[in-house]
């Protein structure tokens, strides 16, 4: 029976916006296929997770003060980390783990929270709370040559900068920065976005992309996915794609 | 003199708006507060003033504290219809003074809004502030919870009144340390009931000591991060508790506060602690016992908090839930019910619901107890579909409509047992098409 890592990072702490939905979503989507999925969650205080050892590697986001208690910890794994992205484990962090893997974060009082400096971008909080991006978002996306749109919604005050590879184009909503063209950030084998919604739960396309990234590069085979039932998932998309594209550009 | 005139056109259009048969919510104090954001401080009270705020459960505890005053023979003034901010409460205040500003009430009581309690209360009279829970809510609106914790938390350092506490919350009890010269604090709490869990089940906030940053400990959780907690490094949550609830019987609908039953017409762990929070404030005012357990049995609210109705004759519990709490609370209360039945959920994503829908992850629908058949409605009945879905629920059982009619319609097919749970804007049209 074929098997799935996931190392889940700080499940107690980046838990705000439902973003532990992405790993729900990603357990449902395998297990449905007869593939085994073990999760392991990592948090402060925990014995230290060797990173190359799982297949894929989630964060999400959390609030301001406890965000600023993990990026100490976390940054006791920065070799670890960067060999595991060198090596292709696949990570898909959203909002303040995108934010945390970059260079650092400035927050509106001007303090420099240094971040993994594992990506090249970095972020900085903005004070007008107008300008905070807050509201559903579509972006279009290239998975490998095939392109979707994924829906999602954003809600962050940092602007993040010097990112050279979006993860996808702005259809709707914001991007890294308040009106932004641009979201996220996407390496081949990382995924780095502020999408809550679950982002996983209204884009399969996206869930399979990544599931069978994972599968491939473990069993070193092209492996072709059991297709689901996803009749909730496409009206879901349907009725969302109407109403969001069907408006102006911007919210 | 400004303020005398201000008052005398808001008694005007009020009477303008009964003749038209209209409440007029907060906007008598929509126009005074705009006239004069000063207001407050015109008004002459000569009586207790008590306020009531948290994320859940204000109405409740709000209508029942003014409940359990006016069945003591008291005039009460109070915002019952739950206008909570502070247009809502000047309106309230503006219906019920004399052109002098005078109040003639024996008890104010008013829930207010949490973002609010600084700016009410900035030039007007407290004497008793109850806080039952802070839990994550229209994060898009609303921001992180801290947040506003720590405005109340600066708002208390100079407040010497009465503060009821919960302090089974790690992010209420703390405000029990914001004045230190502040003799009046009274905590309540719940003893651990049959639900109780060793694990979190709910999403929950206040995982580390506000204080000293170290990880709390839990005996145990009643549900999300209400429980019995400790600080293992400063001690934290070693509080004396003034009321205490045991006993507690949710099958019976009983709980004992110093060794008096009181039965209630509630069923759930939520609304024990919002009770115990009443007694707590009543009993402050010298409310005879004989008076408070007679009035606690007899309150009930008809609004969709937990209202318990029967529609062609099949029993239907209603209830609203704007939050991941306010929603896992109504699915402990399902879960805890043995009967089969059906769920409707009915989920908007209106403005004042919030825009974002992600906090139905942080519900927990895993492992129903004996739930047949979902039908999911509102503008975001889609992914309130998938998120059961995803939690393990058959998915040939659940039935989306978007269409609140048809809804209702598909979830009286059968006479089986209904649970109603409908956010903000979505409850009031659920009532609707329910008749009620």
């Amino acid at each position: 029976m074929k098997e799935l890592k996931i190392l889940y990072l700080y499940p107690d702490i980046l838990e705000l916006y439902g973003d532990f939905g992405n790993i729900q979503v990603l357990k449902y989507r395998l297990e449905k296929r007869g593939i085994n999925v073990e999760i392991t969650p990592y948090s402060i205080g925990d014995n230290p997770p060797n990173f190359n050892d799982y297949d894929l590697v989630f964060a999400g986001g959390g609030a301001d003060q406890e965000q600023g208690i993990l990026a100490k910890d976390l940054i006791k794994y920065k070799d670890n980390i960067k060999e595991a992205v060198n090596n292709g484990v696949f990570f898909l962090l959203i909002c303040g783990a995108y934010q945390l893997f970059g260079k650092y974060y400035k927050d509106v009082e001007g303090n420099i929270i240094p971040g993994l400096d594992i990506f090249p971008y970095y972020t900085e909080a903005i004070n007008d709370r107008k300008k905070r991006c807050i509201g559903n978002i579509v972006i279009d996306v290239n998975l490998d040559g095939k392109e979707t749109k994924v829906i999602g919604f954003g809600n962050h005050g940092g602007q993040t900068y010097d990112v050279n590879t979006p993860f996808g184009k702005v259809l709707y909503g914001n991007g890294n920065k308040f009106r932004d063209e641009m979201e996220g950030f996407f390496l081949k084998n990382v995924i780095a976005t502020y999408l809550h919604g679950p982002l996983l739960s209204k884009n399969p396309e996206l869930t399979d992309f990544i599931i069978k990234h994972c599968l491939d590069r473990k069993y070193n085979e092209n492996i072709i996915l059991e297709p689901l039932d996803d009749v909730f998932e496409n009206l879901c998309r349907k009725q969302l794609l109407d109403r969001f594209l069907s408006k102006e550009k911007k919210p | 003199m400004k303020n005398f005139f201000i008052i005398l056109i808001m008694k005007i259009l009020n009477l303008c708006l009964k003749i038209c048969g209209k409440h007029g919510g907060n906007f008598l104090g929509k126009i005074a507060y705009s006239w004069n954001p000063n207001i407050f401080k015109y008004f002459k009270v000569h009586c207790p003033v008590i306020a009531v705020t948290a994320t859940n459960g204000k109405t409740m505890t709000n209508n029942a504290i003014g409940y359990v005053f006016k069945s003591a023979g008291k005039k009460v003034v109070s915002n019952i219809e739950g206008n909570n901010m502070e247009t809502g409460i000047l309106s309230t205040i503006l219906k019920n003074c004399s052109l002098t500003g005078k109040i003639k009430a024996d008890y104010l009581v008013f829930e207010v809004d949490e973002g609010y309690v600084p700016v009410v209360f900035k030039d007007f009279p407290l004497s008793t502030l109850v806080i039952l829970d802070f839990f994550r809510d229209q994060l898009d609106r609303n921001g992180e919870v801290e947040t506003l914790i720590l405005k109340i938390n600066e708002f208390l350092k100079t407040y010497n009144g009465n503060l009821i506490l919960n302090t089974d919350d790690p992010n209420v009890a703390r405000l029990g340390k914001a004045n230190p010269d502040n003799k009046n604090i009274y905590y309540f709490s719940v003893e651990k009931y049959d639900f109780a869990s060793l694990e979190q089940k709910e999403a929950g906030e206040g995982k580390f000591c506000p204080f000293c940053n170290t990880r709390l400990e839990y005996e145990y959780y009643q549900y999300s991060h209400i429980g019995k907690f400790r600080c293992p490094n400063c001690d934290y949550g070693n509080n004396e508790i003034y009321k205490l609830a045991t006993n507690v019987n949710l099958k019976e609908r009983s709980f004992k506060v110093d060794d008096i039953t009181y039965k209630i017409r509630f069923n759930s762990i939520y609304n024990i602690y919002n009770l115990v929070a009443v007694i707590a404030c009543v009993s402050l005012y010298n409310i005879d016992t004989n008076v408070i357990k007679s009035a606690l049995s007899n309150f009930v609210l008809n609004n969709g908090r937990l209202e318990e109705v029967s529609i062609n004759g099949v029993p239907t519990i209603i209830n609203l839930a704007k939050n991941p709490t306010g929603s896992n609370v109504s699915l402990r209360i399902l879960n805890e019910d043995d009967d089969e039945k059906e769920l409707l959920f009915v989920l908007n994503d209106n403005l004042a619901d919030g825009l974002d829908v992600s906090w139905i992850w942080d519900i927990n629908f895993d492992n129903l107890n004996n739930v047949t058949k979902i039908v999911t409605s509102g503008t975001r009945a889609y992914d309130i579909a998938i998120r059961i879905k995803t939690s393990g629920f058959d998915a040939s059982k659940i039935e989306p409509y978007l269409d609140l009619h048809e809804a209702v319609e598909s979830l009286y097919k059968t006479n089986t047992k209904k649970y109603v749970i409908a956010n903000y804007t979505a409850l009031q049209p659920t009532r609707k098409e329910l008749k009620l």
